[in-house]
């Protein structure tokens, strides 16, 4: 390739947007010619210095309540959240049943770790907060928390159904020290935050949207398992029957 | 009904908020402005989520953010309040590579410099470099060939590049 071809893809060798043999092409073209390579250089550099000083914003508070409210118009506001609501009114009727307070203070904590578990996600998308060790090779990040954890949870790398393992962080929800597994689909993180079962029954999963967030909750026979992520409840969904069927030992290879 | 549609809208647009204030907050460069434009988007995404055919929903939202901000500039620019693309454009002076590169670390100056850019070639450089879409992505939401994406981009890089005090002239 000569200059003349390469300037026309310097910015879409730097966005990845260029197929293999051309990358290569142009690759081999910066090697030899110091303009163009300083040319690439800039681009990268500039992206540098955007990632630093103009970074993707969250919407503040006050406009998602406003966009929520607007969209609900009055009347319809009063029915969020809907799971948390249903499974409130289900606790205190049980409880109203059983003559005990412990369900209803078990969905209470239910909801305080519901929030937890979204605080994770949220701060996990921070940078350099989403892994400790950044491997898409599950044969690395399984051990990676020997030693780190009093459990080593299995890992499944989904890439082959589109969903890549991204790595997997040590966090923390539910006053202890937890795995946290992430994983990607196109731009959206999934983060699966998982420890052992205690002596409470299976059930699951429950789902629930928190702050534009979708949550799927679910107490699997070894592992309890809270997964979050801003992709849609549908997609969530297949990658939560991912884990399902991994963790009963059919997982897909 | 209406409720259940809402719902069903909240579920698909709810989850890109963040990217659609990003967008907005990036082209109308005033934190107010944007949010009254992410408001009015999403009220006009839910008018017309009947022709949502399902897809990429980020790309969807984002698409109507762009126009209505683009709507809103009009709308401005109708009332006399002009946004000029450059105002401060002559402060920037020549200087070395070296000292460019320790000006493009500030924040002030990489702030400016985006804001300074035309919409047009802003939009593709939020879009591209602060959010991640693909260029074909990119194209959905502003409505343009592939190719002007890439045009407009090595334009906004150029400029962007020149506003930093770095290699002017690339243009």
């Amino acid at each position: 390739m000569r200059c003349a071809e390469v300037e026309d893809r310097i910015g879409a060798l730097a966005d990845g947007e260029l197929v293999e043999a051309e990358a290569r092409d142009a690759l081999e073209h910066l090697r030899s010619c110091p303009t163009c390579r300083a040319a690439h250089e800039r681009v990268l550099a500039l992206r540098t210095a955007l990632e630093q000083h103009a970074p993707p914003l969250a919407a503040p508070d006050r406009l998602r309540a406003a966009v929520r409210a607007r969209l609900e118009g009055p009347g319809l506001a009063a029915r969020r959240p809907v799971s948390w609501r249903w499974l409130a009114a289900a606790a205190v009727v049980v409880g109203l049943i059983g003559g005990t307070w412990q369900v209803a203070t078990t969905w209470s904590s239910g909801r305080a770790l519901a929030d937890q578990v979204l605080a994770t996600h949220v701060r996990s998308l921070m940078p350099g907060h989403l892994t400790d060790v950044a491997s898409t090779d599950q044969h690395t990040v399984k051990p990676w928390f020997n030693g780190r954890l009093d459990y080593s949870p299995a890992v499944t790398d989904f890439a082959a159904q589109g969903f890549p393992l991204i790595g997997g962080r040590l966090d923390y929800a539910g006053s202890r020290p937890v795995a946290a597994l992430v994983y990607g689909r196109r731009q959206h993180v999934i983060n699966v935050l998982l420890w052992p079962t205690g002596s409470g029954p299976a059930g699951g999963p429950a789902a629930l949207t928190r702050q534009g967030y979708h949550m799927l909750h679910w107490v699997g026979p070894q592992y309890t398992y809270w997964v979050v992520s801003d992709l849609a409840t549908a997609e969530l969904g297949v990658f939560a029957d991912l884990l399902r069927r991994a963790e009963a030992g059919a997982a897909p290879s | 009904m209406e409720q259940d549609l809402v719902e069903r809208f909240e579920a698909v647009a709810l989850p890109h908020l963040d990217a659609a204030y990003t967008l907005a907050r990036y082209l109308m460069r005033d934190d107010a402005t944007a949010q009254d434009v992410v408001q009015e988007a999403y009220l006009r995404a839910l008018k017309y989520f009947d022709r949502f055919r399902g897809g990429d929903a980020r790309a969807w939202v984002l698409a109507i953010v762009r126009n209505t901000s683009h709507t809103w500039r009009k709308r401005q620019s109708h009332y006399g309040v002009e946004f000029d693309e450059r105002v401060h454009s002559e402060s920037v002076e020549e200087q070395t590579p070296e000292a460019a590169l320790l000006r493009a670390a500030d924040r002030e100056m990489v702030r400016r410099s985006l804001d300074q850019l035309p919409l047009e070639l802003r939009e593709v450089i939020v879009l591209r470099e602060i959010q991640g879409l693909s260029y074909k992505e990119i194209a959905a939401v502003a409505g343009i060939p592939i190719g002007t994406v890439m045009s407009r981009l090595s334009r906004a890089r150029g400029r962007l590049e020149q506003l930093l005090g770095v290699a002017a002239g690339r243009e």
